[in-house]
């Protein structure tokens, strides 16, 4: 569906860019995830044109888009700051393109009402300045204008990061549900991992202008391919000193290991389960877990329990920790995963 | 089958548009802006001396052996003076009404912004009809005190004291603005540590005003250097009243008053000049930003000292006074007839509109003991053929220019930010705020003198000061003098625009002529129309540039409210002046209200907001409706 081949984009000597490979399929949602100024919205803009590249094409459909005028490409986005237009109603700014294509005013109003319905956008907002709405009415404004068009693409730059905690898992599980309702090839930009590990068919994670792996949510957060990709994907812990020797590690390499993958007290010890004793030296409460510190040897490392509300553990107690190697990731220098 | 041509490119709307605009504005810089200013500079070295001669610094040497330092002197005088004025009473006044818990402090900020919508000419006309040797408040005092001079309100002192109250307003709009922002917390933070409220206002709240106050001290400054109005009518012989004179003078006359005019002016650049680039140098230095993410609203500061509050209730309704009182005495003095303005007491008998509308038969008495009558002799403000034609041609002129600043300047500021951070748009964006570096004088009398010719190949050798011409050099004069301000303003309302609105657009299908008019444009447009609203005011009543380009044929509404400043004849000529004047102080304040209310009330409503007003139209109209049918049907 939409193919980046070799893109290089230059801001005058910066490269923004270094030679961006990706291959969207037709109906995924695909997430450009990474830090600030890693490149996935310069990646985005040059999918939907505001950005020329410097080398590289964009095909859509196997057809060479990358000269193609903006308003040409039939791609739909959804911006950061929604992007709404002030001095218009809601129904004007859902209007704009239509009016744009010149369909007539009935058919312009139909397809408005239709696809306010389809966001969940109540009809009586239509007639109102979008500053009265709230975030999420916002949000639902700007995705109906986008799809009203009826683009084959939509392209998403971190549409919910304006939103409170709250609404933002509400609506993120609403943007889900409107995109496999409405089988849309979908494009979606954000830093926010939990957010990219929720909603992806894939992922491409970027760092520094270049992208460091493409996978599915678990690809990404178990076998993720560099140091980078570990570390920027979900809390691990770094795994160090006596306790790599005494799990049989090589010294030379970095290991990691996810916080849920070391064991509290276990009921079983498993084959290849290394069993140490620890220390617990804090403890921070989440409610629907418990996330405590716990000193091994010369090693600190972070283990969630989930909390039952009874097995409290207490600072200073001493707990005994499972670590199963299976569950290690490990790195050479060049940050490359190696297999275990 | 019907061939497509294709257009070739330098065809192409957008390359003809860029093309065109360039073209544009580099006539508009180098025909408007420096040349004729250069051509000024060049006046003061051309000079001819008695044998034919050219010689370079026959000014200059005229210049420092004659009586020409006494007039920058005495401008540099005032304007010193004028700083230490209007800071002590504009920050008394902003004080007074935002600081200290002051009782009536509604009603005192409303006399302390009537210069707001009464200033410049029609402010000092106010003034001299309540303080002149003829005015109101001196033949009261002369009833009372016979030995008093009548001619008190001239001069010197009286310029620095109408210029005083004209020049607070910018303190009561910018001052205010920051001494509303300060966090209150910051307050209560060093009240906490042991701080005493002096102590406070010193050290906490003053500094956050430093870089504002420092801004209207250079502001007041130069407009104390470049004053025209107050000077020009209350007799004091300062710089910019000069410059008039001798660009009016000839060389029978006097020796070479052209060049001298010339020299004057860039003096007065010079100044500006160097004020400005100090004022932009400071204002680069940065200023004490709130650092608050949660600002406390400021809280009035009662004066626990029962003697300091009682005098600073004094001072503040003794200011209240001064402020007030000529707007109330004008007012009520617009309704009387001539029989009692001329006798300046007021009768609700002698209760009239004649000043406003109609006209009325004056008979007087001549020295021969005859009475005679002159038909129509009294006439209104909109009666009257020579006030009517000042109003109707300073309101055509001001609404030319004023648009004309705003659709120059709306391109401008768009082409600005289409090409941020590029040479080009930089260089444009200077180049609009040129004649903020010049004072107004220096580019009219640039004009005045560079294109009081045929030989201009750039205007098609029309002589642009010639008859109803001028009134097109008025234009371009007031247009040009208007673009820093609206290049600032409109600049200000861009940086609001969202970048992704012209992203959104584009992606949507607009073309960039449609992204402007569809979507930028509606953006900006509340702040276009009070760039608009506010420069038709202020140019409406110009004094300035009107006494520049005085002629029969660019008479203004100045220049007619300053003839009506001029003696009434007891033979019944300019009789009832003085009414006519009163009369329209009110209309300038009224329309002036009126923009303000427009630019401030109205023009800052949100789409929100204007929605809701709608709605309550269409109830409104509804409920009518609805009475008128219930009405009908009984």
């Amino acid at each position: 569906m939409i193919e980046l081949e070799n893109i290089v984009v230059k801001f005058e000597d910066f490269i923004a860019l270094h030679n961006i490979n990706v291959n969207v399929k037709e109906g995924e949602f695909f997430t450009f995830l990474g830090p600030s100024g890693c490149g996935k919205t310069t990646t985005l803009r040059t999918i939907t044109g505001f950005v020329e590249p410097y080398e590289g094409t964009v095909k859509v459909n196997g057809v060479d888009i990358t000269n193609t005028p903006i308003e040409k490409r039939n791609i739909g986005i959804i911006f950061q700051s929604y992007a709404l237009f002030p001095s218009m109603t809601v129904r004007n700014n859902i209007a704009f393109g239509l009016k744009l294509q010149k369909l007539n005013k009935n058919e312009i109003n139909k397809k408005v009402e239709s696809i306010a319905k389809k966001v969940d956008l109540d009809s009586k907002l239509l007639d109102r300045a979008v500053g009265q709405l709230s975030g999420g009415q916002q949000q639902r404004v700007a995705i109906a204008r986008a799809l009203v068009t009826e683009p084959g693409i939509i392209c998403m730059d971190e549409p919910l990061s304006n939103l409170d905690a709250k609404l933002r898992v509400q609506l993120r599980n609403e943007l889900k549900k409107m995109q496999k309702d409405f089988g849309i090839t979908t494009i979606y930009v954000t830093h926010d991992q939990e957010e990219a590990l929720t909603l992806s068919d894939r992922i491409a994670v970027f760092n520094k202008g270049r992208i460091e792996q493409i996978g599915t949510p678990n690809e990404i957060y178990n076998h993720s391919a560099s140091r980078f990709v570990c570390n920027f994907i979900g809390d691990i812990n770094k795994l160090n000193g006596q306790l790599v020797k005494d799990l049989g590690l090589s010294p030379d390499y970095h290991h990691y290991i996810r916080l849920e993958r070391l064991h509290i007290n276990p009921v079983q010890k498993s084959d290849d389960e290394l069993q140490v004793m620890g220390v617990v030296k804090s403890r921070e409460y989440y409610g629907l877990y418990i996330k405590y510190t716990i000193q091994i040897g010369d090693c600190t490392v972070k283990a969630v329990e989930k909390n039952d509300g009874i097995n409290l553990l207490d600072i200073g107690e001493q707990v005994l920790i499972g670590i199963n190697k299976r569950d290690i990731m490990s790195y050479d220098d060049d940050e490359k995963e190696i297999s275990a | 089958m019907k061939q497509r041509t294709t257009r070739p490119d330098w065809l192409k709307p957008d390359l003809l548009f860029k093309v065109f605009g360039i073209a544009f504005f580099v006539y508009l810089f180098f025909g408007f802006m420096l040349i004729p200013c250069l051509n000024t500079l060049t006046q003061i070295f051309t000079t001819k001396g008695a044998d034919g001669k050219t010689d370079p610094f026959a000014v200059l040497r005229f210049f420092f052996a004659g009586s020409m330092p006494m007039f920058i002197w005495n401008s540099l005088k005032l304007a010193i003076c004028l700083v230490i004025t209007v800071n002590v009473v504009g920050i008394s006044i902003v004080l007074l009404t935002e600081y200290f818990d002051i009782k009536g402090a509604k009603i005192l900020r409303l006399g302390y912004i009537t210069t707001l919508i009464y200033s410049g000419v029609a402010l000092v006309t106010g003034y001299l009809f309540l303080y002149d040797s003829d005015g109101i408040l001196t033949t009261w005092l002369v009833r009372s005190f016979p030995n008093i001079d009548r001619n008190w309100f001239s001069g010197f002192r009286a310029v620095l004291f109408t210029m005083t109250f004209a020049c607070t307003s910018n303190h009561m709009l910018f001052l205010r603005n920051a001494i509303r922002t300060i966090d209150y917390n910051t307050v209560e933070a060093a009240r906490n540590l042991g701080a005493k409220p002096f102590k406070v206002l010193m050290k906490v709240v003053f500094p956050t005003l430093l870089p504002t106050l420092f801004s209207l001290t250079i502001m007041t400054f130069i407009t104390g250097l470049c004053a025209m109005s107050a000077p020009t009518l209350l007799g004091y012989n300062s710089i910019n009243p000069e410059i008039v004179r001798l660009a009016g003078s000839s060389v029978a006359d006097e020796a070479f008053p052209q060049a001298r005019a010339a020299l004057l002016s860039v003096i007065l650049a010079m100044f500006t000049i160097l004020l400005l680039t100090l004022l932009s140098s400071y204002e680069r230095k940065g200023h004490y930003l709130s650092v608050s993410k949660t600002k406390a609203k400021l809280v009035k500061q009662k004066i626990n000292n029962p003697v300091a509050n009682v005098l600073a209730h004094i001072y503040a309704y003794a200011l209240f006074i001064v402020y007030a009182m000529p707007v109330v005495m004008i007012v009520l003095f617009a309704f009387q007839n001539y029989p009692a303005i001329r006798s300046k007491t007021l009768s609700f008998d002698q209760f009239t509109l004649i000043n406003f509308f109609g006209t009325q038969d004056y008979e007087f008495m001549t020295n021969r003991g005859k009475h005679k009558l002159r038909p129509n002799s009294i006439s209104g403000v909109f009666s009257n053929a020579d006030t009517v034609g000042g109003i109707r041609l300073s309101l055509l002129l001001s609404a030319i220019a004023a648009a004309l600043a705003c659709v120059i300047v709306v391109i401008a500021v768009n082409y600005i930010f289409k090409n941020k951070n590029k040479k080009r748009s930089t260089l444009l964006e200077y180049s609009m705020l040129f004649p903020w570096l010049l004072p107004t004088i220096l580019i009219c009398y640039s004009y005045r003198t560079f294109f009081n010719s045929d030989n201009v190949w750039y205007v098609g050798n029309v002589n642009l000061y010639m008859r109803e011409n001028v009134r097109f050099l008025i234009i371009v004069a007031y247009t040009v003098v208007k673009l820093p301000f609206a290049v600032r303003m409109i600049k200000a309302a861009f940086y609001a625009i969202d970048e992704e609105l012209e992203d959104a657009a584009r992606n949507l299908g607009a073309s960039p002529i449609v992204t402007f008019l569809r979507i930028k444009l509606p953006i900006v447009l509340p702040s276009v129309l009070a760039v608009f609203a506010l420069n038709l005011n202020s140019l409406f009543t110009e004094y300035d540039m009107s006494a520049t380009f005085h002629s029969s044929y660019g008479k203004t509404y100045a220049m007619v409210m300053q003839a009506m400043t001029m003696e009434e004849g007891r033979d019944g000529y300019n009789v009832n002046a003085s009414g006519r004047r009163c009369a329209s102080t009110v209309f300038i304040m009224v329309l002036s209200g009126i923009i303000l209310y427009l630019v401030y009330g109205v023009g800052a409503r949100d789409l929100n907001e204007r929605l809701i007003a709608k709605e309550k139209r269409r109830e409104r109209k509804e409920k009518l409706i609805a009475r008128f049918n219930t009405n009908l049907k009984h």
